[in-house]
């Protein structure tokens, strides 16, 4: 006997406004949410420009300790997880606490403030024996990567699994995907799952412009993030986060819940080829695709959309069209696939969770994002990208993949309604 | 060819330097024309010289100067971009 | 397909980068002899901190264990998961040249509750006393809880499914039973396990905010749990890798089944709320217990969570008592790690590397700097007692509030 996973809330803090419903705005519009930084003063770097959240805690109404001592990306995930539990209706008190878990992904954890720290105690970089008494006592928050999933399960007091996913670039697939085996394997009923990154700091920014993964586009912001477009230059640095309530399916149908979409398959791979380098085959990401469709029993040509990781890198946009032909065969020329990074940017670990509640989103809408800036098609780039303009469309099946730093490939697959073969 | 030029000795040094790779200039020297991908230096060790050497002679190498395959051409590159031409 | 028996996730290979000892021979020598190995901070820019004593990896050879490029491209937390990966590998007799056929039959997962803090410094120094353009390029791949899992996955091409937990103390379980669940799933065999590196400067002073966290300064009586002189824990760096693997898989190839993974539980009570993970920890046994169809008087030997907070210390052995009852005061307890510290999601998986070895050996290991217990417990004190165990329990317990337990069992299903 199989448990399925329901999804029964999103909650969603990205770029161009906070909340689902400004997200979906954005993107079913089109518009891009990058510009130049105002975080912090960038003057140096070779990318200047990220896709920012306008962001206040306490509008929010989190309380001080967390508006306080916490980083920004946990800050975020608070509020997602409040929306999501909200929009499911889930009265967490209710439920048997040891049945409820968090599983939520982050690339960089809390480096934004273990920077600013650094700079505290080591009187601005220039004592490798930092001085401790200069330090905030709660520094540990932020040097813990549990700190994530502890502030957010204490939230909602979930006392099951809870565990902070850290697999780079696809932290929030991955992190989704554990929360489906978890559910699957029946070790929890409820899982609240997602991402959140909050990368914009000097360091983040500075690392990735040492290896040129950045859009160096800094008198055009808005138009800086071109997924598969001939002109792509590299990614724009975001921040964000998505969190979704995870749920058995009849758990949910018990209580008479509104079930969104089932996750119906998640596989990851390792390309052990090399930490940032990608290949042009894209078998591994092909073979995640496989894996995650086997699971679900459908036949590729089942997919309706296709998710991209689409960061607008040379080579990740590249290697991406090959892995999806490899698996999708020739059904990938008719199914549209776009990369929602072109309007948000790439929040590193929170993305892959961003991503997958746009494929909600997509499924509830029956609406694929498009790709904004796509103008010139790279000949090595040959699918439909959904240029521009969203585009309605009869949606069952969706596809969310990622690459990440380290090798990792990963896939996650959503089934709406009447999309499951008997 | 110029003094401040970029010859293989200090080459080897700053594989060792920013990529930890351990080569014998003299082995440089004798097959410039040997692909850094056999000696061990992968991309980011690749930037990670460009980025020194910009650094140390505050001028900027060609944007693709990562790119090179081996240590004699990168070592050409670097040098023609010293000496300005 | 369905009418074939479940798969199981057997251990078939160890390896340790630990303070009291490199290489899992050397590592067992010491838990055995209950060697006490904590000793003053000696790395650089550390010493005027308040925190004085710790488990420091010593005399680890970057180029003998790795490769000595590793030094400059990743941090030491990743040089020692990768060293413990191939002794791991060596030691189910995998590490040669075309040792797995199928790329996609291995996977990697690691747990890292402190990343590439050292490193990171270093760079961190770079942006701010120079200026953006001195961060290198290793930044990026070496700062980040993954850079161990894919490292591992690229140097030895295993292509399967590939995982990181950034968690605290419990991760390390949580790691290994991640793996043991993907082999049941399917894949051929996980490298996995934790090994973490926080005893740099400003990694040092982020942790100084734990109240849990000892700063007494004579190495035999900073880290004493179940004692009335209980005063916190001391860190450490190191940790294990353990090859976890199919056992049909592993008995076709001709590997030794050295123990099975056979349970494991995962709950969360809060941070530093000590009393609650009493109900934490015996709900994590309870499912661990019942995950592996074990009864609690089966438990032959305890590896305890031992944090070292008197609080802490009474929740857990309440916790025992609760799920074992009369058998909780019975059972053999030891906590080899007083002798050389917790290394964050690295403890546990020493600890069961201990536990698989313990049972191997018939000999449950001490507990070193413990003596006069404080608590209902049979803690082994002093001197390794012979005895002969079949299943042992792990638990852990995290500064962030997880609890975790993991049953373990001598040998495979054929050898019960």
């Amino acid at each position: 006997m199989t448990r399925r996973v329901a999804v029964t809330g999103i909650g969603v803090v990205a770029p161009g406004g906070a909340g689902t419903a400004a997200f979906w705005d954005l993107l079913s519009q089109g518009r891009t949410a990058t510009r130049g930084i105002t975080l912090f003063d960038p003057v140096g770097l070779r990318s200047r420009i990220a896709a920012e959240c306008d962001f206040d805690p306490y509008a929010h109404g989190l309380p001080p300790e967390l508006s306080e001592h916490n980083d920004r990306y946990v800050q975020f995930a608070a509020v997602a997880a409040g929306e999501a539990v909200r929009d499911s209706g889930l009265d967490t008190a209710a439920e048997n606490p040891w049945r409820v878990g968090v599983s939520l992904g982050s690339a960089v954890g809390g480096t934004t403030r273990l920077e600013h720290d650094y700079v505290l105690v080591s009187e601005g970089g220039r004592r490798w024996d930092v001085d401790h008494r200069a330090a905030d006592p709660k520094l540990h928050l932020a040097f813990a990567p549990s700190t994530l999933a502890a502030v957010v399960a204490e939230r909602f007091g979930a006392r099951g699994p809870v565990q902070t996913v850290s697999t780079g670039c696809t932290s929030g697939l991955d992190a989704v995907g554990y929360a489906f085996h978890t559910i699957e394997e029946g070790r929890a009923d409820v899982v609240i799952a997602g991402a959140s990154d909050s990368p914009i700091s000097p360091i983040t920014m500075a690392c990735f412009d040492a290896i040129k993964a950045t859009s160096p586009d800094n008198d055009d912001p808005e138009h800086a993030s071109k997924p598969f477009d001939d002109r792509r230059n590299g990614f724009v640095m975001g921040e964000g986060a998505a969190v979704l309530v995870l749920e058995e399916y009849e758990h949910a149908r018990a209580r008479d819940a509104h079930i969104y979409c089932e996750i119906s398959g998640y596989a990851t791979y390792g390309n052990a080829y090399h930490m940032t380098g990608l290949t042009g085959e894209g078998l591994e990401m092909a073979r995640a695709i496989d894996t995650a469709l086997d699971q679900a029993r459908l036949d590729p040509t089942a997919i309706d959309y296709v998710n991209a990781h689409g960061s607008g890198t040379r080579q990740n946009d590249r290697h991406e069209t090959a892995a999806v032909k490899r698996s999708l065969g020739h059904h990938a020329y008719d199914t549209p696939m776009s990369s929602i990074k072109s309007m948000v940017g790439h929040s590193l670990g929170a993305i892959g969770a961003i991503e997958v509640a746009a494929c909600v989103l997509a499924l509830k809408h029956q609406v694929v994002p498009p790709t904004a800036n796509y103008e010139i098609p790279d000949p090595e780039c040959d699918l439909d990208y959904v240029p521009r303009t969203a585009r309605p469309r009869k949606l069952r099946n969706v596809l969310s993949v990622g690459s990440g730093f380290g090798g990792f490939q990963s896939a996650v697959l959503l089934t709406g309604p009447g999309g499951r073969t008997p | 060819m110029i003094t401040t030029g970029l010859t293989f000795v200090e080459l080897a040094a700053l594989m060792k330097q920013s990529a930890g790779v351990t080569v014998d200039p003299a082995e440089l020297e004798e097959a410039p024309e040997a692909p850094f991908s056999g000696l061990g230096v992968d991309s980011l060790g690749l930037l990670g010289i460009v980025g020194e050497l910009e650094n140390r002679h505050g001028v900027a190498l060609p944007p693709d100067a990562e790119r090179c395959k081996t240590p004699a051409e990168f070592v050409a590159l670097v040098n023609n971009t010293l000496a300005g031409v | 397909m369905s009418t074939q028996r479940p798969r199981r996730a057997v251990v078939t290979g160890i390896g340790v980068i630990a303070p009291n000892g490199l290489r899992t021979d050397a590592y067992w020598k010491s838990v055995r002899e209950g060697l006490g190995v904590l000793g003053r901070i000696t790395r650089e820019g550390c010493e005027h901190l308040p925190l004085k004593v710790a488990g420091q990896v010593e005399g680890f050879d970057a180029s003998a264990l790795i490769d000595e490029r590793f030094l400059v491209q990743t941090d030491r937390f990743t040089h020692y998961a990768m060293a413990a990966a191939a002794l791991a590998l060596d030691d189910a007799g995998l590490a040669h040249e075309g040792g797995v056929e199928d790329p996609f039959s291995v996977g990697v997962v690691t747990a890292a509750g402190s990343g590439g803090g050292e490193f990171g410094q270093r760079e961190l120094q770079k942006l701010w006393g120079q200026g953006s353009k001195f961060v290198g390029p290793y930044q990026s791949i070496a700062w980040f809880y993954a850079a161990s899992t894919g490292q591992i996955s690229i140097r030895h091409g295993f292509k399967g499914p590939c995982g990181v937990v950034a968690s605290d103390e419990a991760g390390g379980l949580d790691a290994l039973a991640h793996a043991a669940r993907a082999v049941r799933r399917g894949t051929g065999a996980m490298v996995a396990g934790a090994a973490e590196a926080p005893l740099a400067p400003y990694s040092m002073v982020c942790q100084l905010g734990y109240p849990e966290l000892s700063t007494v300064d004579d190495p035999d009586r900073a880290y004493r749990p179940f004692t009335a002189k209980a005063c916190g824990f001391v860190p450490a760096e190191g940790g294990a890798m353990l090859l976890v693997e199919d056992e049909a898989r592993a008995l076709d190839r001709g590997a030794t089944v050295r123990a099975t993974v056979a349970g494991h539980g995962a709950t969360f009570t809060g941070a530093s709320r000590w009393k609650e993970s009493r109900e934490g920890l015996a709900q994590a046994v309870r499912v661990a217990l019942d995950e592996a169809g074990c009864a609690p008087e089966e438990i032959d030997v305890v590896f305890p969570d031992a944090l070292g907070v008197p609080e802490a210390d009474r929740a857990e052995a309440l916790a025992l008592a609760d799920v074992l009852g009369a058998h909780a005061t019975r059972v053999p307890v030891t906590a080899p790690k007083t002798g050389y510290g917790r290394a964050y999601c690295g403890a546990s998986v020493l600890d069961t590397a201990a536990a698989v070895l313990a049972m191997e050996h018939g000999l449950v290991p001490p507990t070193p700097h413990v003596y006069d217990i404080d608590c209902d417990l049979d803690v082994v004190m002093s001197r390794a007692r012979p005895a002969e165990l079949r299943t042992a329990l792990v638990l852990s317990r995290g500064l962030m509030g997880s609890n975790a337990a993991l049953v373990v069992r001598r040998g495979g299903g054929l050898a019960r």
